[in-house]
């Protein structure tokens, strides 16, 4: 039984430090960076603003390319 | 006659204004060009983006373009990659709504030759990197320009880089703080639970461990703030509330180490998250207030002209402002802004000094007459001699005692961070004392360690860190509810110590807006008064409008606006026209006497005369009216001992009318936005708390010097961003509630404070004693921290 307990504290604990690690980069790339923006982000989930935000980063990724 | 929106701005008009286009309807050339632009390219999905939100109709943008792709420009404000790209950094305008982001962003991006296009929503800031070879600056910004918005640039400097890296770093060690505060709460129930049900050392040992793990980082990386406030502290041989913080955080976490691996005892690893995690959250906030003020002043500065246009050797000449020099003759077109002071040399204009007397009235420029940097030039093409570099200008003066200001806001101590200096050194000398007592009697190590332990982290700050934002908390939130933003708390005791209240005429203590106090009218015919009527329409003067408006108001639908001939407006008097076989002059009385007409009227008002083939029919006089509760709002401040001070750009006159009618004695007209700051700053010399209520640009200077500053809702963007309060209803009831609730605050405050010193001579002697366990010492401090946030749950109740 102690066992049990103590593997899903090991458990939890990994899955929450993936989830800050997640967060913690999230912030880092600059994604909470404006505030209001992303709670506003509900506005821009339809297929035509995601292709749009593919496209913006196969463009951003090809202009790396040409640098290097 | 019923309003309906427009299809673009979504702004209600007058159904009889709107352009109508089948089942459309636009209030203006400008909304319908854009409407059928986003058609045409496919982005109509903006309407549904936007909801039900507003935007400002297209703006009208006369200025050149192509100034934006010159060199000065260019070696000012744009910034070249290695690969040759460029990028510049933009405030935009016009900017309302997450819509307005995502469809600038979409119609930039979809441009060939712009390959980056991030915009704020938070600060309107806008970076924007293209390829030269591609497209132009001035097309990026025509492009802008052409869906109704508009963008200046603005210098990034090392200040905006700075406050920028800091806010970011707070956020992240604040939110590593956060979430593992409540992971290990989570954990913490097993454990306390435990004490009391009874728990296995083999669980217990792993709850350690793993409160271990999640303690560390909180510590380490998110306390890091305080490690490195205690060791500057030390460095300058002060001892303040960061070594107390991080002393007392770190030996509980040593200590919790000690008893994971011993085995005996209890840690507090959970108490060390959350003490670091409290406090971090305070700074954090004051961290983004600074930020925001970098902001605001950044908007300020985008307002500034980048270029002119000089004459030399009878050539027109574009420069930049920094290069223009004392003596250079400036010309300044219709709609542009002045960037340095000058004299005017030849021709005449009307101009708009709103941005530096705060008041609405346009005044006429002749020659030898003064001009000042951020005015604007309404009407007519004039040349100026500068007065002053732009270094020395009126307008750079403004920006540069705003920043002073803002870097330099002094805070007023509050009572935990006075007391914090010599409590932190009572304590730390207490613990070391209780440690080497208990040493030298038992001769045990441990006990010793428990003990001095015990005594730093019963007398922790938590219950005197807590004091003042528990309180603080519970009056900002009251405040919220009656429509008041206070932007830090700090901001309640300033306002309840405060001694003098300061406040601007025009939109603060007046609605505004010139109303129409009295009108004569003869027996008019209805010819009379649509002629009446229509040269009031002809003219977008603040007297003409509100002349329109009340006719509109008193005649409804039954009045007609003529299509009037030979319109011509006299600058600073008045406008003429003629409608088939009438000449109808309209304005002041001297406008009236310059055309032979035989007229007299003794008025303090501003006046509105109509004459007809040259019979006076009609006088209108108008007026701004005080608002609704200005007086009650005087008498309640003169009631609480305050000394009241108006302060107005408006002339003598009028401003000593509006201060008799209100009952405010000591006031002061004809003042510029340097001489308002400069009478806050005698003031302050002197001792005073000053608050200052304002609502426009004009008052800006003032506002960053007062140590609390109001500002209306309805105010300017940058005297909202500048303030430290912001009455959202523009009500002056709020000045009254802003004291009552701060007064009140400070006085939980100040009681929260004795709560926490009380329990600390209490509890402190019992721990040296060796009373006191660190789980107690720890409990304890729980429960000071409860008593101090019980007490500020009173504060609303009455």
């Amino acid at each position: 039984m102690n066992g049990v307990l103590i593997m899903e504290l090991i458990f939890g604990l990994i899955l929450s430090m993936i989830v800050l690690a997640v967060m913690v980069w999230g912030a880092k790339s600059g994604q909470f960076d404006d505030g209001e923006k992303q709670n506003s982000g509900l506005l821009f989930d339809s297929p035509d603003d995601l292709n749009d935000a593919i496209n913006r980063d196969n463009k951003k990724k090809k202009e790396k390319r040409n640098k290097k | 006659m019923s309003d309906i929106k427009c299809t673009h701005c979504h702004i209600e008009f007058n159904q009889d204004v709107m352009i109508k286009e089948g089942n459309l309807n636009f209030c203006c050339n400008g909304c319908q060009g854009v409407y059928h632009l986003l058609k045409d390219d496919g982005l109509d999905s903006f309407y549904d983006k936007m909801g039900n939100n507003t935007i400002a109709p297209p703006l009208k943008i006369e200025d050149d373009v192509n100034k934006f792709d010159r060199e000065s420009f260019e070696n000012k404000y744009i910034k070249i990659d290695s690969s040759g790209n460029k990028k510049i950094d933009l405030i935009m305008e016009g900017i309302h709504c997450a819509a307005c982001i995502w469809l600038n962003e979409k119609i930039l991006y979809d441009t060939d030759g712009i390959l980056e296009v991030n915009i704020n929503f938070t600060n309107n800031k806008a970076v924007i990197r293209w390829n030269p070879n591609i497209i132009t600056l001035s097309k990026i910004i025509s492009k802008i320009r052409s869906i109704g918005y508009n963008a200046y640039p603005y210098d990034k400097n090392i200040k905006e880089e700075k406050a920028t890296k800091a806010k970011k770093d707070y956020f992240i060690k604040m939110m590593v703080a956060v979430f593992v505060s409540l992971n290990i709460m989570m954990i913490g129930v097993a454990k306390y639970t435990g004490f009391f049900t009874g728990i296995d050392d083999e669980i217990l040992n792993a709850i350690h461990i793993a409160e271990f793990f999640l303690a560390t980082p909180v510590l380490f990386y998110s306390g890091s703030v305080f490690f490195r406030g205690a060791y500057f502290g030390l460095k300058n041989k002060i001892i303040n509330m960061d070594l107390l913080v991080a002393s007392g955080a770190t030996l509980a976490y040593i200590y919790s180490i000690y008893v994971m691996f011993g085995g005996v005892g209890h840690s507090y690893f959970d108490s060390v998250a959350m003490i670091i995690t409290f406090i971090l959250v305070g700074k954090y906030l004051e961290v983004i207030g600074k930020k925001n003020a970098v902001d605001t002043l950044d908007t300020i500065k985008s307002q500034i002209p980048t270029d002119a246009v000089v004459i030399k050797d009878d050539n027109k000449v574009n420069i930049s402002v920094d290069e223009i020099a004392e003596g250079d003759i400036i010309e300044l077109k219709a709609g542009e802004k002045a960037s340095v002071d000058g004299e005017v040399i030849s021709g005449s204009a009307t101009f708009d000094e709103s941005s530096i007397s705060g008041e609405s009235m346009p005044v006429v420029k002749t020659n030898d007459s003064k001009i000042f940097g951020g005015t604007i030039n309404i009407d007519s093409v004039i040349r100026y001699k500068a007065t002053s570099d732009f270094e020395h200008s009126t307008l750079n003066n403004i920006v540069t005692l705003i920043e002073d200001s803002l870097a330099s806001k002094p805070n007023i101590e509050n009572r935990a961070n006075e007391l914090s200096k010599s409590f932190s050194i009572s304590i730390l000398s207490i613990a070391l004392f209780t440690f080497l007592g208990w040493y030298f009697y038992l001769g045990n190590f441990e006990d010793a360690l428990i003990n001095s332990i015990s005594v730093i982290i019963i007398a922790c700050p938590c219950a005197l860190a807590l004091a003042t934002p528990m309180a603080s908390l519970i009056g900002i939130s009251w405040l919220a509810q009656k429509k008041l933003l206070f932007k830090e708390s700090k901001y309640l005791e300033t306002m309840a110590k405060a001694t003098t209240v300061v406040f601007d005429k025009t939109g603060t203590l007046t609605n505004g807006k010139l109303n129409v106090n009295s009108k004569s009218l003869k027996k008019l015919s209805e010819y009379e008064l649509n002629l009446i009527y229509s040269i009031s329409d002809s003219s977008t003067h603040p007297i003409s409008l509100a002349v329109k408006k009340d006719l509109e108001k008193e005649y409804n639908t039954s009045l007609i606006s003529y299509n009037l001939e030979n319109f011509e407006t006299i600058p600073g008097k008045g406008i003429k026209a003629t409608y088939k076989d009438k000449n109808i002059v309209a304005g002041n009385l001297e406008l009236i006497k310059d055309n032979g007409i035989d007229f007299n009227i003794d008025s303090n008002m501003s006046l509105f005369i109509v004459a007809i083939n040259n019979d006076v029919v009609t006088t209108f006089e108008l007026e701004d009216t005080i608002k609704n509760d200005t007086i009650q709002t005087i008498e309640y401040l003169k009631d609480n001992n305050l000394n009241i001070v108006m302060l107005t750009g408006d002339n003598e006159k009028v401003a000593s009318k509006i201060a008799k009618e209100i009952g405010i004695i000591e006031y002061c007209a004809n003042m510029t936005p340097i001489d308002k700051a400069n009478y806050l700053q005698k003031l302050k010399s002197n001792g005073e708390i000053i608050v200052m209520v304002g609502d426009g640009i004009n008052d800006a200077p003032a506002l960053a010097i007062a140590d609390i500053s109001i500002a209306m809702g309805s105010g300017a963007d940058v005297s909202i961003g500048l303030s430290d309060i912001v009455i959202l209803d523009n009500s002056l009831q709020g000045i009254i509630d802003s004291f009552i609730i701060s007064k009140r605050t400070y006085k939980f405050i100040k009681q929260n404070l004795g709560i926490s010193l009380v329990y600390n001579i209490v509890t402190i002697p019992l721990a040296v004693m060796g009373y006191v366990i660190p789980l107690v010492a720890a409990l304890s401090m729980s429960l000071s921290s409860l008593l101090v946030v019980g007490n500020s749950l009173r504060i609303k109740n009455k």
